[in-house]
Parts: C-alpha cells; sequence; structure tokens
C-alpha cells in the first residue's frame, strides 16, 4: 500500500504533466510548456541552418521519379516527368515550407480565424461570410471540377500538401502550430478556391456605393462629379486607341438610374489601403539594348511574413515555367518561360454592387422583386472559437447575393430597413486555374489571349512579352455592362432592371499589342480612352505611379535589365513635385517660427525623391497628413459614411478653387481659403516632426519617419522586422509603411535564352527558425534582385544547385 | 555520490525516452531510476530535477549553437521570462517530482526532508 506521501507526490506529478500538456489562456494563449519546451520535439527543432538537407523519400501518390534542385536562395527547381507529379510536387514542397500559412490565409478566407485566436476575430470572421466568400469559393471549385486541367492540378495539388501534411509529426510540425497549439486540418480544392477568392478580396472588392449615395444626398450631384469624379482624366490611360474600338457593344435599354431617397446608415467593412496596386510594363525590343523585350511586374500589397509569395520553377515535359506562386495555388502567377513572360496589375474596375433589399416582413422569408414576393436561402452559420462557446450567424441569400448588412450586422441604426444584398463578380463560377496553366505552358501571343479566355476575376491588367519580339497588354477579367453611372450609388433591390443584364465579351475588352510608343504599361490608372463604348468606373484610380513610368519609359533607349531594375526602384514623388512649390509659395515666410524655417529650407532644396535620408520627404508628409483631414473635415466628422477625395483632386482644388466651401474648417469661427489651411497644416505639421523628434530622439530622415514593417501574419512581434527602405504609395518605389512592392520581377526574352531576376521582402522559407525566414529583405531593401536561374535542363541546373533531392513513387 | 549516480541515470534513461518518445514520458522514465535507487526523498527530488534540467539545458544549448539561436532568440522575445530558466523549471520539477514519487512508492527508508 503507497504511504499518503506516495500517492500526494504521484499526484503532483500527474497534475503537472496535465498542466504543462495543455494550452492556457491567462490574457494571452500559452503554449502547452512541457510539449513547446522539449528541445527533443518542441520549438527548438524547428531551428534550422543554411544547410538544405537532401530527401530521399518514397511517397504514395507519385507516379514517377522526381528530381528537385534548390538554389542558394533556396528556390526550387523540380523536374518531373509528367504534369500530374509537377502539380503534386508544387503542392508537396509548398506545405513542406508554407504549410501554416497557407492553411492560416485559407482559414481568414472562409472566416475561420476565432478557430485559432479566440474571440478577437468574430466579427472579421462573420464579415467573411456575410460577404460569401466560402459560397464563391464553391462555386469556383464547382466549375474546375468540370474541366479535366483544372480539376487534375487542383488535386494533385491537394494530395501533395495533404503527403507532407501526413508526413508530420510534433517534431516537424510547424512552428505556429506549436505556439498556437493546433493541428493541420487535409488540403482540398475547396482552399484553393478559398486563396484565389481571399486575393479577389483584396484586390476587387474595393466599392464605395454607400458613400457615394450619401455624398449625393448630401452635397449634390455637382459637387459630387467635383469632388468625386469617375475620371479624373490624368495621364494617359493603359490603352490609348482612340477610334480604335470597331466593334457593335452590347447595349441596355436605358432605365434612369433610380437612386435611394435614404441615408446609407453602414458602418462599412474595412477595406484595402488605398496604396495596394502594382506596376507592371513591357518594352520592345526596338528600345533595349539587346533588341529583345523586356518584362517587368511588381505587386503592391501588404507586407506579410511568411511572404505573399514563393518562387518556383516548374519542368515537365512540355512544361517549363518559373517565376511567383501563390502559397495554396498551382502554377505560377507572375513569371516566365522559354517563349513568353506575363505579369499582372490590378485592375480597377467597379465589380461591386449593393443592392437594397425589401422583406415582407420580420421573419426575412420574402423578399420584393418586380412586385412578385421572392423566397429567401437562409443558412446557419457555425464559428467555432477558441476556448468559448460557439457563435451562430444566420446569413440570407437573395438572388443577387448575400445579405452582407442587416440589422445584427455593422448598422449605425437597429432599423428592418437596413438591408443590403452583396452582387460581386467573385460569386459568379471561374476557372483561373486553367489560365495559368495555359499561360505556364504559353508559346505566342496568340496562346496568351486564349489563356485569358478563361480568366474572370479578380481582374487584372496582364502585360506580356514574347521572344519573337511581342509585347501586348489586355485588361482581363468579367465585366458587366453598366449604363451611364450605374454602379457608383446602392441600386434598389426591389427592380431588376437594374441588376447585371449582360458581361462585355472577351474579344471587347481592353486590350493592345505592339503599340507605336514601344512600350505597353499598367499602374492602376484610368483603363482606357474616352472612345471605348463602354461605361467605365471605379472606387479609385492611381494618378502618379504611372505618369512617371510613362515619361521614362518614352524617353529610354537602348535600355537594360539593370535599367528597368533602377526604375522598379524609383523614389521620384511626382505628387510632391506638383504640389509642394505652390504650396511654398502660399506660406507667409516672414512669420514662421524657427522650427518652421527649418523645414521651408529643408522642403525648398528638396529634389522630390523619396530616398532613406531625405528629411524633407518627411516634412511632406507630415504635411500632407494634417492638411488632408483638415480640409475634408466635412467628411471625416460626418454623421454618415462618405468617400475620401483623392489626394490628386485635393491638390488641384488647392490649385484651381482656392475659395471652395470646403476649405472653411468647420470648428473655428473664421471662414478659412485653402491658403489658410495650407498655412495651418505647414505649422501642425512641423509641430508634429519636432513632437517626433523629442520622442524617438533622433533625425527624421524619411526611412525612419516611415518607418516600414514587415509584419508576422500573427501579428508576432519577434517574428517580424522594421526595414530601412525609400519609396511610398504613389511613387514607383510604391513602399508605404505597410504596403509595398510584394514581388519583383525583371525577365529579358532574349532569343538565346530568356534572363530574369526577382525578388520579395521575404524569404523562401516560413519557418522563423529557418535563415531563409528573411534572407531577402535585405537584397530587397539595397534594391538588388536574386538570378532567376532559368535553364532548360535538369544537367544544368545541377551547376548550381545547392542541395538535391529525389522523390519517389512508393514501392517502385 | 548517490546523487551524482542517481542524476547520471536520470540523464541517460531519460535521454532514451525522449528521443523516442513524447515529452511527459520522462516523467515514467525518472519515477523508474527514483524507484531503482535507494536515496532519500531530496535526494531523488534532486536528482530527478539536476538530471532532466541537465538534459534538456544541454540539449537545447547543443541545438542553439548549432543553428546560432535562431529560434531561441524570437522566443526570448516572445516570452515574459527568460526561455532557459522556463526549461529547467518545467522538465526540472517534472522530473523531480517523478524521481520523488519514485521513492516513495518503493518506501524502504523514510523520506528526509
Amino acid at each position: 500500500m503507497p504511504s499518503f506521501k506516495a500517492i500526494l507526490s504521484a499526484l503532483v506529478t500527474i497534475a503537472l504533466v496535465v498542466i504543462f500538456n495543455r494550452s492556457w489562456t491567462v490574457g494571452t494563449t500559452i503554449p502547452p510548456l512541457g510539449k513547446f519546451l522539449d528541445p527533443f520535439h518542441g520549438f527548438w527543432r524547428n531551428a534550422e541552418t543554411r544547410n538544405i538537407p537532401v530527401e530521399e523519400t518514397e511517397m504514395d501518390g507519385l507516379l514517377d521519379e522526381v528530381s528537385i534542385f534548390y538554389d542558394s536562395a533556396l528556390i526550387p527547381h523540380v523536374y518531373a516527368k509528367n504534369e500530374e507529379d509537377l502539380f503534386f510536387v508544387q503542392g508537396y514542397l509548398t506545405a513542406k515550407y508554407r504549410l501554416w500559412q497557407m492553411e492560416f490565409q485559407t482559414h481568414a478566407a472562409a472566416g475561420r480565424i476565432s478557430e485559432i485566436i479566440g474571440d478577437k476575430s468574430i466579427d472579421f470572421d462573420r464579415g467573411q461570410r456575410r460577404l460569401g466568400m466560402v459560397y464563391a469559393a464553391q462555386r469556383s471549385v464547382e466549375e474546375m471540377e468540370k474541366d479535366s486541367t483544372a480539376k487534375m492540378m487542383a488535386h494533385r495539388y491537394a494530395a501533395g500538401v495533404n503527403a507532407y501534411i501526413q508526413s508530420l509529426n510534433y517534431e516537424t510540425l510547424p512552428f505556429e502550430y506549436k505556439l498556437l497549439n493546433y493541428w493541420p486540418e487535409p488540403w482540398t480544392p475547396l482552399k484553393s478556391g478559398l486563396l484565389l477568392k481571399y486575393m479577389a478580396k483584396t484586390l476587387n472588392i474595393g466599392d464605395k456605393d454607400f458613400e457615394m449615395t450619401n455624398a449625393l444626398k448630401l452635397f449634390g450631384k455637382e459637387t459630387l462629379e467635383l469632388l468625386y469624379p469617375d475620371n479624373e482624366h490624368v495621364g494617359d490611360p493603359i490603352v490609348d486607341n482612340p477610334n480604335g474600338w470597331k466593334f457593335k457593344p452590347i447595349s441596355l435599354d436605358t432605365v434612369p438610374v433610380a437612386l435611394p431617397r435614404d441615408f446609407v446608415q453602414v458602418d462599412p467593412l474595412e477595406k484595402s489601403a488605398p496604396d495596394i496596386g502594382s506596376n507592371n510594363w513591357a518594352v520592345a525590343g526596338s528600345k533595349t539594348a539587346t533588341g529583345s523585350p523586356i518584362l517587368c511586374n511588381d505587386p503592391h500589397l501588404e507586407l506579410n511574413l511568411p511572404s505573399i509569395w514563393f518562387i518556383v520553377h516548374l519542368n515537365a515535359p512540355g512544361y517549363n515555367a518559373m517565376g511567383a506562386s501563390l502559397p495554396g495555388a498551382p502554377a505560377v502567377i507572375s513569371g516566365f518561360n522559354d517563349s513568353i513572360a506575363w505579369g499582372v496589375t490590378n485592375a480597377q474596375r467597379d465589380l461591386v454592387d449593393w443592392y437594397k433589399i425589401e422583406f415582407k416582413d420580420g421573419t426575412k422569408n420574402e423578399y420584393l422583386s418586380d412586385g412578385k414576393w421572392k423566397t429567401a436561402t437562409k443558412v446557419i452559420e457555425k464559428i467555432s472559437v477558441k476556448g468559448k462557446a460557439d457563435v451562430y450567424d444566420t446569413m440570407i441569400y437573395t438572388h443577387h447575393g448575400p445579405v452582407t448588412y442587416d440589422k445584427s450586422f455593422h448598422v449605425e441604426s437597429e432599423s428592418e430597413k437596413n438591408n443590403y444584398a452583396f452582387r460581386w463578380i467573385a460569386h459568379d463560377p471561374s476557372k483561373e486555374l486553367l489560365t495559368f496553366y495555359l499561360l505556364n505552358k504559353g508559346k505566342n501571343h496568340s496562346d496568351y489571349m486564349s489563356a485569358l479566355n478563361n480568366y474572370s476575376s479578380p481582374a487584372q491588367n496582364f502585360v506580356f512579352a514574347c521572344v519573337n519580339g511581342d509585347i501586348a497588354m489586355r485588361i482581363q477579367g468579367k465585366y458587366p455592362v453598366r449604363r451611364q453611372n450605374e454602379g457608383r450609388f446602392v441600386l434598389d433591390g426591389t427592380k431588376t432592371s437594374t441588376e447585371w443584364h449582360a458581361f462585355i465579351p472577351n474579344d471587347q475588352n481592353v486590350t493592345y499589342k505592339n503599340p507605336e510608343r514601344g512600350f505597353v504599361s499598367s499602374a492602376n490608372q484610368y483603363p482606357v480612352d474616352d472612345t471605348y463604348p463602354y461605361y467605365v468606373t471605379s472606387t479609385s484610380y492611381e494618378a502618379y505611379r504611372n505618369r512617371r513610368i510613362n515619361s521614362l519609359l518614352a524617353s529610354m533607349k537602348s535600355i537594360t535589365p539593370q535599367d528597368m531594375m533602377k526604375l522598379q526602384a524609383d523614389n521620384y514623388n511626382l505628387k510632391a513635385s506638383e504640389s509642394l512649390p505652390g504650396w511654398l509659395k502660399m506660406l507667409d515666410s516672414t512669420k514662421l517660427s524657427d522650427e518652421e524655417k527649418v523645414a521651408y529650407q529643408k522642403l525648398k532644396s528638396w529634389d522630390f525623391n523619396n530616398t532613406v535620408n531625405a528629411e524633407a520627404a518627411s516634412y511632406y508628409e507630415a504635411w500632407i497628413r494634417v492638411l488632408y483631414p483638415m480640409v475634408w473635415d466635412e467628411v471625416f466628422d460626418s454623421k454618415v459614411s462618405l468617400p475620401d477625395p483623392t489626394a490628386y483632386t485635393t491638390i488641384k482644388l488647392i490649385k484651381e478653387k482656392p475659395e471652395l466651401s470646403f476649405f472653411d474648417i468647420q470648428s473655428t469661427p473664421e471662414k478659412e481659403t485653402a491658403v489658410d489651411v495650407v498655412r495651418k497644416s505647414f505649422s501642425q505639421g512641423v509641430k508634429e516632426i519636432e513632437k517626433w523628434k523629442r520622442e524617438k530622439q533622433k533625425d527624421p530622415t524619411w526611412a525612419a519617419f516611415k518607418d516600414s514593417y514587415i509584419q508576422h501574419l500573427a501579428r508576432l512581434e519577434p517574428l517580424s522586422y522594421h526595414v530601412i527602405h525609400g519609396g511610398n504609395g504613389s511613387i514607383v518605389n510604391a513602399h508605404s509603411r505597410r504596403n509595398g512592392p510584394s514581388w519583383r520581377m525583371v525577365v529579358s526574352l532574349e532569343k538565346n535564352g530568356v534572363k530574369a531576376w526577382g525578388v520579395y521582402p521575404g524569404g523562401q522559407s516560413g519557418n522563423p527558425g529557418s535563415p531563409y525566414y528573411n534572407n531577402m529583405i535585405d537584397v530587397w531593401t539595397a534594391d538588388r534582385y536574386f538570378n532567376l536561374h532559368f535553364n532548360s535542363s535538369a544537367e544544368q541546373v545541377k551547376t548550381f544547385a545547392q542541395s538535391s533531392s529525389t522523390l519517389k513513387p512508393k514501392g517502385k | 555520490m548517490k546523487f551524482i549516480i542517481q542524476t547520471l541515470a536520470t540523464i541517460l534513461i531519460c535521454f532514451a525516452s525522449q528521443y523516442f518518445l513524447p515529452w511527459w514520458t520522462l516523467a515514467l522514465a525518472s519515477c523508474a531510476v527514483g524507484y531503482y535507487f535507494n536515496n532519500s526523498g531530496f535526494t531523488s527530488f534532486a536528482a530527478g530535477f539536476v538530471g532532466v534540467g541537465i538534459l534538456w539545458l544541454g540539449m537545447a544549448y547543443y541545438l542553439d549553437t548549432k543553428t546560432l539561436a535562431i529560434m531561441t532568440e524570437k522566443i526570448n522575445r516572445l516570452f515574459p521570462i527568460n526561455v532557459y530558466v522556463l526549461l529547467v523549471v518545467v522538465g526540472g520539477l517534472t522530473g523531480g517530482f517523478a524521481a520523488l514519487t519514485g521513492t516513495l512508492l518503493k518506501g524502504k527508508k523514510l523520506a528526509r526532508y
């Protein structure tokens, strides 16, 4: 019989094991300390060295042997004997380096973050579901399943990811799972669909219909057009082809746009930052040193770790493509092969509408449509919450789409009348995977054109260049045919006449090939000249980057890839050059304080480059940050949500209409003009800089003041990095505090072999314990590139490979 | 001397069990070592604590030297307590109480605290 002490001691031991074997929530979540700290299996096992381990594995699911060669940047060059194995291994390798990120992003897309981090994200999760993200992904997966190629890609990729997941044990489990204490679930084609919809949401969900509706009611039509014009008519459109549109456009019966009578009292979900955008261009051989075209792409997205991109080189008979892939989706998204190169920027286009729904009664079972009651479909969404009870949300689907906003979600008054259904192009079935497959294998311009015919969302400006000398641009997406002004405001959901009746046929989309000027480019500006026969509108268009890029490209000759790299890193602040001289003249230089005099001198002698050490850039930024809300106090302080006028319009109005009533600051008794606002905001901006200097105890150099930050997806500070880098939004080097060039690629399409360079602010490995987690960041901030070794034979690749691995089918 | 022998035995047996099995098997291993050696309760507890502590510290230190502490540096900023201290407390307490339990279960000698 054990003694009392023995029993007590045994109980203490058991209690310790139990306590240390599970996670606890005390403010923050503490991982299971025994498991986590155990140096035999815990987090220490996620620490890695620069050596890339050789893998000789037999695995189920492979049809034949696959060789993988890694270069010094941990870029895998995959050599498979068939495409089934190629996508299997792409899935396997992407999971091996990025599994946690892949799953976290698709959980975010599906509104399942509360499962991992608890009740903080319930509102986010509800929002994702109410936007119909899973509904959209399901519909696109159904479409993928109908196409044998897309189906093969999605399923083989999923099988590869799952082969990796099955190989895991606690020791090899990615770090974040250990920290947050959960396990990965099996990968499915639906998750690939969710990832693509997540990108669609990031890029194409921009809309300001609610805000515009309120602005129209509050300000009237004339002021609305002054503050929020459809087209600012600045610079060249992406495709400038006046009177070149020789087709018969689809026309709709003219129905006057019925404007809603009431203010929209909705607190809209968070939108993408306005500095999310991208640059791409291609120059023809006539302008380059080698006589071959050069293509460049840099998509600007929120900069996070692990990075949104993963570089791969995929080779199989008939397939040889390299470039940036999205962890979670098969094939290369922005890249090149032996014959062609392609890249993407976001096409600014209104692809979102909101329909005000009239329900029969409080049960919301039926809603009005053309005088008849239609039945709504209800779906109960269950949101699992870590450490808390499940949350349920009832979603109502109309024929327009899901009712996102109703009295239980993000409305400012709990009226039964606030019901808005969401119509989004990404809800429609589509098969984007096929586009990328065909681009990966494309040989020429006509392959590019037919690849894009399969592409609907998110709408992108696809740049193209070919070894044979062709360059092209196509603004591809599925676009509803709109009547003038349709889609700018909330629509009446009780009338079918306002719905999307037709889509612009693919062969009528905006495109051109080999323009006379010798280059094509896009930087999220207005897409097309005024003779294009369809109505085009969007949340906003970028006014500066495109002009800077086009003016430089137009003047350049004998272009080398190094010139193109310099252009991607160009820090010239066109916005400042167009606004600052005028503003400085408005100041009364006799009445400046000592600090203001210093600022004035710095700004006056500035060359308008947002370089790392430029203090003037900080003063300008501080100034405009004060000026903008001071001008638009009527917008910011309004009780209803209103759209933000663009910086371009703001600057233009200061110059051209200084007496405009909006320049009056509402909180003061005086009547201010633009000059007063410019002066006041200058003084306050300088004060902000002085305050910053006192707090930080250092000089306000641009990079220090901007304080760019690349953040881990779980927002963990020790896994994130502050970086020193120039640039800003509206600048070609579009690196603001959190957003920037998430991938930079330059491809020279030379006849004797395609050469390419690429870099992104992160690293190939998603493991914070790997030297390859952040090794590209310093290269990226120095505006340097990695040579993307692209040799078509495995023999050549072996000559530079740091490590090679072989995956074999089991039992062969 | 007895303490040192039990400590060394704990390190050895726990290493063997940890190498193949989950972390909590160190409790079973340390308990078995405590049961086998006829030490006092205090000596046994200390041997379990120090044995597992040294084993874990040694292993962690070895991995840190190999990887330039790439992971430890980050975890130290993530946690409010130094991770080496935490490691010794968690491993040591579990190993110590397990060893004490082993000794007490055998129960031939009265434990002297």
